[in-house]
């Protein structure tokens, strides 16, 4: 089996080692791991690589003993060669004349393949590198283990007030759009239809509920001078910072693990935080903001959380902004780096 | 003048001016980080109080509701797009410019 680093090599790994088990009551069984080096041996930056590849190879054989338990049934052994560092691999075809030249060196009768297997780096390689090694006279087979699939859930069941919503919200917004001729009632409603059935199971993570989604509104209104007044402070910082003339700036990136919760309310936040005096959201993992901050001032404004509190109230209400800010949740002043 | 014809002048001015001072930024600030700041915040408060004053020249009741639209849009998608550009740096692994730096340099 050629290894590479991959998402699934961990799983072809004990699918081997599980064919390996079945096959051990029919004899003996020689286990093979080969890495294929892209460089020479001769190269610059061979020997990092061949660091690299024993590495992946000394850990491949630490999931083998891993996956044989701790009474590994007799006759099962394991072999791992680095191929092809005397010289230079540029195809799929080359790739595959290394590791038949080797398949048929130590008598291999099976190959497998990880689905995931791509040596090449970005490049496809799995397809031509499995046609090309049907030419030597061993069995190749592609490990039937699952490939990594997305777990977000995107689309929810849809129901009818989540039609009714998007459908009204289309049709007003249209409208608000157009020159309420009577053609762009019938063209809206068309519109607002499409959209609904197409949107509608997409577009919610709850249920559409009448009095929250006002509440929500109405504090938004609230939230919406909030903010303004402080894109306003920022902008007047931003230009003092960038007119003086010695450019007093002290950028860092920290992290802040915001306490709000849900796709909306986070990217709220994130958008927040960006349009604020000197912070710039750059990434977000479920709760953790990677906030790049202009000043050390600006790192006072966002940890002291008055910001989060407003995003808090708006979505949930006011018994929420009362949770701590994130300084009196001990989170806040180290950076990530300097 | 009117006191609205004040206040579009005032607005697109003041517009002019965080708009000069997002282009001063990307000018002046040292990497892609800091001037994805000046980029996000003087250049959207520019082009929103741009938009406002041409909202508050045009007084017909639809093409004002489009004009606030624009303004909602703006402020939902400039900070957006300067979060793409700089998680798509992160990604790259460019390291944010510090005052280290600077030392070092000089």
């Amino acid at each position: 089996m050629p290894v590479d680093d991959s998402v699934t090599l961990r799983n072809t790994v004990a699918y081997v080692v599980d064919e390996a088990k079945t096959a051990v009551t029919d004899g003996p069984v020689e286990l093979h791991f080969v890495d294929i080096a892209s460089t020479r041996s001769v190269d610059p930056d061979a020997p990092e690589e061949l660091a690299e590849a024993s590495e992946l190879l000394e850990r491949v054989e630490l999931w083998v003993e891993e996956d044989l338990g701790e009474d590994p049934p007799a006759g099962i052994s394991v072999e791992t060669a680095v191929l092809g560092a005397d010289r230079y691999l540029f195809s799929p075809g080359d790739y595959a004349d290394a590791i038949l030249e080797y398949a048929a060196d130590v008598g291999v009768d099976r190959i497998v393949l990880d689905p995931e297997y791509s040596p090449g780096g970005a490049t496809p390689m799995l397809r031509p590198l499995q046609l090309e090694l049907t030419r030597g006279d061993v069995d190749v087979a592609e490990a039937p283990v699952e490939r990594r699939t997305e777990t977000t859930v995107l689309t929810r069941a849809a129901s009818l007030p989540k039609y009714v919503t998007v459908f009204g919200a289309s049709y007003l917004f249209y409208m608000l759009l157009s020159a309420w001729k009577p053609l762009d009632f019938l063209t809206g409603f068309l519109t607002a239809t499409l959209a609904a059935v197409l949107l509608a199971p997409v577009a919610f993570s709850q249920q559409p509920s009448v009095v929250r989604v006002g509440k929500q509104l109405a504090r938004m209104l609230l939230f919406v001078p909030y903010l303004l007044k402080e894109i306003a402070v920022a902008n007047l910082q931003i230009a003092y910072v960038v007119l003086h003339p010695s450019l007093p700036i002290d950028p860092e990136i920290v992290e802040l693990r915001a306490a709000v919760w849900g796709d909306a309310p986070v990217t709220t936040l994130a958008n927040s935080i960006t349009l604020t005096p000197g912070t710039l959201t750059v990434s977000v993992s479920d709760r953790a903001f990677d906030i790049h901050s202009l000043t050390a001032g600006s790192r006072e404004d966002l940890f002291g959380g008055s910001l989060e509190r407003a995003v808090r109230f708006v979505f949930y209400g006011r018994e929420a902004a009362a949770i701590a800010s994130p300084r009196e949740r001990g989170d806040g002043g180290e950076g990530q780096d300097g | 003048m009117t006191p609205v014809e004040w206040g579009i002048v005032a607005l697109a001015l003041l517009g002019a001016f965080f708009g000069g001072v997002a282009a001063m930024g990307i000018f002046r600030l040292p990497d892609v980080y800091t001037r994805a700041h000046a980029a996000s915040k003087s250049d959207t408060l520019g082009a929103v109080l741009t938009v406002g004053a041409a909202a508050l020249a045009l007084q017909s009741g639809i093409s004002t509701a489009k004009a606030v639209f624009l303004l909602v849009f703006m402020f939902l998608t400039n900070p957006t797009a300067a979060h793409a550009i700089a998680r798509a740096a992160q990604d790259q692994g460019i390291e944010p410019w510090t005052l280290d730096d600077e030392e070092g340099e000089t």
